[in-house]
Formats: structure tokens, sequence, C-alpha cells
């Protein structure tokens, strides 16, 4: 890049609009405001920022096009998009998380969810305290509420599940909600009846496959009188989506999502992770890394690895999972999914960890099984490793106003925002990126955190290096597979729709 | 014994004060005033206990004054 | 034992091993009081952290660590401890600068998730407290506001003269 050899006094402070920019290869990429993007050769970009670009030229026309000139700055078209990336803004939290039970039958090297032994029943969310929470729930600014039972393992106490579903659907009558539920589970509890249950209900079933039977039941241990935990998560991935089918739900819509910890072991055994995943049926895979919460803290010497070997790992992944796109295969890969909408929609998928600011608070909240009450899931486990900084109050005394317009509220919606952070304010990844104020908080010891040092800044800049150097070199097949993850179609099935006044 | 000096720049009276409220019942403090400081003597069991009510009464009488200043 | 730091003058900063702590002197001229305060802050959870203030324009830190500690791993926490600093600095000046996009965000945000306040909420609504900080004297009464002008019509000056006095008065 040759900023030096222009020198500040050769830069053009008249002509070219507000930018952000990175090296990208041999290349330059240029982000505005809004999150539009050019990439430029290195000839280009000196002509750019020396203020030379002639009217008239193929330059000249893409840079007014993406807003990148100040003598065509379009303000409207700018704000509109700024608009778009912030429309989540309007309305309070969609998701909420119901922890129904510490209890789990599992035991997970990293496990994020802080659990309990099978007889710890104490640690049950009870009836009670499921109502008042669904009481809070419906009463979010938020048309659309999704209700996310997570554990341990909520299947261990599925009559509370059963009864908060109930409860919820009787109470969203009179609240009108566009109502979701899904449960996280690792299936090793379920039966036909619960099934049967779960999908007269409509809710979305998701599960964890960490890649091949050996991986996976190494980091997920079940106690061995009840056999292989991949063997469960398969058997039941596989049934449930032949029950969908029967229900004559489109396949490539309707299969039960499955998330993938990325541990240690994993980073070496991409396309066998990518071929479990294509031959259960599934069409996407969430490359987490590991995250310092829960377990993973006490157990990172076993299972952490230099983000730089994730990057790697993910370059290598993606690329094969592009490959298998191009010989017919449907699958994405979510982080990627979820970047490419903000960079070639211009809107927010709202993936509440990766926006900006994040959901702690205004996107989400978390109930504990004890009626606690949490910004996030993350801050519910930390809550559990003894730091109750993000606790926001309980769901016998609090009201929805108290959770939402919480001091804590309030100061993680200031610490996401990336305007305010040293790095992030001249990014170019500013515009798509986002980073949990709760993730500084654990891994750095403040909300603010420095994202220069961030494991989660390295991961994301180097998931957007890899999605940029695509976009700016890959062949047309590639950019029309990038282009198609991008694509997002609505699953109206799990939805319960009320209109309030009909009922 | 261990000294503290807390200048008075640094850190508001009033807030030492309510420091040395908290924790009086772990040791013996003596307090007085020399030039820019507000000097605290504390004195207990042990110099590792005398280290460790030091810090700790140090560490919350800064916590509390970064609190009053609505400082982060 | 006071040792110094492989590369880092000691005057900015030393060990002292016996102690288990790290002093690091701060130019008070280039760092501003809350950034000295928000890095502190962010290692209370692992050392004694105590401020003095040497001579005009410096700042003394003492980081004492809370378990036993090498000279690595004093090292270590001096160096975070300026890494932060730095980022404190920095992302004041930033807020500053930005205060305008990020309060109209956070006003946004928290407006939206809440919604407007419910009947019950109003009534519960104390409004005889203070409602906000008034420096320009918005809400205060004319007479409070220009006591003195009141001072002076009683001493039977013409209406005229209780204008308010220039803006320096108020400043």
């Amino acid at each position: 890049m040759n900023l030096l050899e222009i020198g500040a006094d050769g830069l053009d402070t008249g002509k070219p609009a507000f930018f952000r920019f990175r090296p990208l290869g041999d290349r330059v990429l240029l982000t505005n405001l809004e999150g539009r993007f050019v990439v430029l050769d290195d000839a280009d970009f000196g002509r750019f920022a020396r203020g030379e670009v002639e009217a008239g030229t193929p330059l000249f026309e893409q840079l007014s096009r993406e807003n990148f000139l100040r003598e065509s700055f379009d303000e409207a078209k700018a704000a509109a998009m700024i608009r778009a990336r912030r429309r989540f803004l309007d309305a309070g939290p969609n998701l909420h998380v119901l922890v129904v039970t510490l209890r789990c039958n599992t035991t997970c090297v990293y496990c994020h969810a802080s659990r309990a032994n099978m007889d710890e029943v104490e640690t049950d969310m009870t009836p009670e305290i499921a109502e008042r929470a669904i009481d809070l729930i419906l009463q979010t600014t938020s048309d659309y509420v999704t209700i996310e039972f997570q554990g341990g393992e909520p299947l261990v106490n599925f009559e509370v599940v059963k009864h908060a579903i109930e409860y919820a659907l009787s109470k969203n009558a009179s609240a009108g909600k566009q109502l979701e539920f899904t449960m996280v589970s690792n299936f090793a509890l379920l039966d036909e009846e619960k099934l049967d249950y779960l999908l007269e209900h409509r809710v979305q079933l998701c599960t964890s496959i960490d890649g091949p039977a050996d991986l996976h039941d190494s980091v997920r241990k079940l106690p061995r009188a009840d056999g292989s935990a991949h063997g469960h998560a398969v058997r039941w991935t596989r049934r449930i989506n032949e029950r969908y089918r029967e229900l004559g739900l489109e396949e490539t819509l309707y299969h039960v999502e499955a998330l993938v910890t990325v541990t240690r072991e994993l980073l070496h055994r991409e396309r066998e992770l990518v071929d479990t995943y294509t031959e259960l049926g599934c069409r996407a895979l969430f490359l987490r890394p590991l995250d310092p919460f829960g377990f993973a803290d006490k157990t990172q010497h076993l299972i952490e690895y230099p983000r730089e070997d994730y990057l790697a790992f993910y370059r290598r992944t993606v690329d094969y999972i592009i490959e298998r796109n191009k010989q017919g295969v449907e699958i994405l890969e979510r982080y990627a999914a979820i970047f490419l909408t903000k960079i070639l929609n211009g809107e927010d998928p709202n993936f509440l960890d990766v926006r900006q600011p994040a959901g702690a608070g205004i996107g989400q909240l978390a109930y504990s099984y004890d009626g606690q009450i949490f910004t996030c899931d993350e801050g519910r486990m930390l809550d559990a490793m003894g730091d109750s900084s993000f606790r926001l109050g309980d769901v016998h005394m609090s009201s929805y106003r108290d959770l939402v317009g919480h001091e804590t509220v309030r100061a993680v919606v200031l610490a996401g925002q990336l305007d305010g952070h040293p790095d992030c304010v001249h990014c170019a990844y500013n515009p798509y990126c986002g980073i949990p104020p709760v993730h500084s908080h654990k891994s750095q010891g403040s909300i603010w955190g420095r994202k220069r040092e961030s494991s989660l800044c390295h991961v994301h800049k180097g998931i957007l290096d890899y999605l940029f150097e695509k976009l700016a070199t890959a062949d047309q097949e590639t950019l029309e597979v990038l282009q198609r993850w991008t694509t997002s179609r609505s699953r109206d099935h799990f939805l319960h729709r009320v209109t309030v006044g009909a009922v | 014994m261990r000294e503290l000096r807390f200048h008075r720049d640094l850190y508001a009276g009033e807030q030492v004060d309510a420091a040395l409220k908290v924790y009086e019942r772990f040791g013996t403090f003596t307090t007085s005033e020399e030039g820019e400081h507000f000097v605290v003597r504390v004195e207990s069991k042990s110099a590792a206990r005398e280290r460790r009510l030091a810090g700790e009464l140090a560490n919350y009488a800064l916590g509390l004054t970064i609190r009053g200043r609505g400082a982060t | 034992m006071t040792q110094r730091f492989a590369g880092v003058p000691d005057v900015l900063a030393h060990a002292d091993l016996d102690d288990s702590s790290a002093e690091l002197t701060v130019d008070s001229t280039l760092y501003s009081l809350e950034s000295v305060y928000g890095a502190s802050f962010t290692f209370i959870d692992r050392c004694f952290v105590f401020l003095d203030r040497p001579a005009e324009g410096q700042l003394r830190v003492t980081l004492a660590a809370k378990k036993s500690a090498t000279q690595d791993e004093l090292r270590g926490f001096v160096g975070e401890f300026a890494n932060e600093l730095l980022a404190c600095a920095w992302r004041e000046k930033i807020t500053a600068e930005n205060r305008g996009a990020i309060e109209a965000v956070t006003m946004q945000a928290l407006a939206g998730a809440m919604g407007p306040p419910s009947l019950d909420e109003l009534e519960d609504f104390d409004f005889s407290e203070e409602p906000f900080e008034d420096p320009l004297g918005i809400a205060m009464s004319w007479e409070e506001k220009y006591g003195k002008d009141k001072a002076k019509r009683k001493q039977g000056e013409g209406p005229e003269a209780a204008a308010p006095e220039p803006a320096e008065e108020e400043a």
C-alpha cells in the first residue's frame, strides 16, 4: 500500500467522503460509514487518496455509486442503510433463554452452560417460576418472541418445558406475539412420546455435533451405560428430519440445527466435520471457536488453541464447504452467512453476538432455573462462576422495564458500540462487527476491553479478511455460492401466530 | 505496621473514611493528615495480614472514589 | 529488593520482588486522571492498586500482586497496565468525539426496548425528585435566577433594570 509514498501532505481531504481502509493482500479494502465497500489496487487507491479520480472514468463511477466521493455523496442513501443496519434498535428482547434445569446427563469438557449432577433436583425450574418468566417475556416490545429452552439438559425437566409452552400459548392469546419455541438438547433422553409433543407444538430442535463419533464422544461424555452421545445425537437428528418430511415440510428449510464447538482436536479434521454434517442433512455449520465461559475456562489447557490455528482451520473448512456447494450440496457456514448478509445485503441479520450494540438486555434476556434474570446466557454462566455483574433482577420482584432499563443494560449498550473503541473506530470492518461486552468483561476484565488484544476481535478480523479476499478474487461460481448464503427464508411452520382480538 | 498515603487530589477524603469504616473491625487503623496526604497506619496480627488489609482498604477507597466521580 | 525490568527505563517502572509489586510512573500531562482511574480499576481483581502524586505532572501507580508474583508476572502487569492506560485515554477522546452518535443509538436502543411506561408505572413515579441537573438555570424561577436583580428592584429601580445580565454572569 502506498500511503507512505503519498505522505500526509499528499492526501486530499476535500474529495473522498468518510472512509476506513485495510490492506487486503496486494489490494486495499475501503468501507464507508454506512458499510458499502470497494476493493482497489494500489494505483487506484493512490488516485482516490490524492483526490485525482477524474469524473467519467470507471473508477469515478464505482466510487460514486458506492458513496465514497463528497461531490456525489447521497446522504439519503447513506441514512437509509445505516437505519437498516440498526433496525433491531426499534424493539426489545426477542430471544428469551429459559434455563429449565442445570441437571445434565452428559459431562462436556468445555460445558458452557454450567451443569449440575442428575440428582441435584433443586436446580430444576418450578412451574411457578416458568410462569412468572413468561409473564415478563410477553411484555417485550418486540413483536417476535423466541423462547429457547436450555439447561443443563432441558429434557431432564420436560414437565416444566411442557408447562411453559402451554402457559405461553395461552397467555399469548392476548399478548399477540409471533411466538417461537426452540430447544437445545443432546437428545439422549428423547423418546417418541416427547418427540410427538415437541413436533405437535412446533418446537424447533437444535443439538450439538462436534464432529465424527470418536471426537464428539471424547468431549461430550455420557455415563458408559447410556451409550454414545454422538450415537444419540445422530440417531435422533435423522429421526426428527424424517418426521419433518412426513409432515410435508421442505427439507432444505426444516431440519435439525446442529452446532459445533471447535476444540483443538478438530482443527485437523475439517473434511470429516463437514462430511458428518452433510451426511446428516444439516444445511448449516457454525464454526464457533471456544469461548471463555463455563468449564472451558478451567479445561482450556486441554482444548484451547492459538487463534491463528483456528483461522487457518476456518479457511480450510469454508474452502471445502464452497467446494461441496459447487458439487450440488447445500450447506453454509453460519459466521460467513452473518457477515456476508451485512456486507452484500446492507442489512443486519440480527445475530445478537455479532452486532452493535450487542443483544445483551436489549435483544436477549436469560432466566435461570431459580428465577434470576441476566442480560444474556453468558451473563448467567458468569454468575454460576461467582460473578454476578450481569444479573438484572428476578422473576418475582422485577418489572419488565426494570430489567431492560437497568443500569447494567445501559452500560453494556454503551460499551457495545464500536465507535467508542480505540482501533474499532478506525477499523474497516466496523460496520459489520460487534463484540459482546460480556466477552470483554470475562477475558479482559472490563466491559470495554482492549480490542487489539481480544481473541474475538482477532477471529472476526480473520474471518472478514477471508471473506473479502473471496469477494475480491473468487470466480463467479464461488461468488454465487456466497451470495446464496445471504438468502434468509422464514420458517413459518415454527411460528405460533395470534391475531389479538380474534381469539 | 504498614503506612498508606492517600493523596488528596487522587482520593476523596470521605471515601477513605467510608473504606476505613468497612475495614476497621479487621485491624487497628491510625489516621492523620500530612500535607497533601491522608495517612493511614495499619496494624494487624502479622505482616502478611497487614499487607492484605492495607491493600483491600486501598482498593476499596479507590473504587469508591472512582464511583463517586462517575468514571469508568 | 528493587529490580529493573529489561527494556524499561527505571524511572518509568521497576519491581519490588520482596513485596511482589511493581511501580510505574505516569506523565499526567499526557494521561488524564480519568484514564488512570479506568486502567487501575481493571487491576483490582489481581492487585492492590495504590496511586500517588510524587511530583507535579507525575502520577505513581503501585500494583501489588494479591498473590506472590515473579518478575515476569510483574512485567506483564506493567505492560498490560500501560496498554490499558493507552486504551482508556484514547477511548475517552473518541467517546467525546462520537458522543452524539453513541448517545443517539443508546437512547433508541433503550427506548425501543422499554417502550412507554404503563399507567401503573406512571402512578408510582416520584415527580418530586430532582429531574436533572440544570446548569443553565432553565428550570429556575426568575427570582432564583436573577436574585441580584431582585435585590436591585427592592432598592426601587425600574423593571427594565431587572433585565438579565450579559452571559458572563450565567457562565
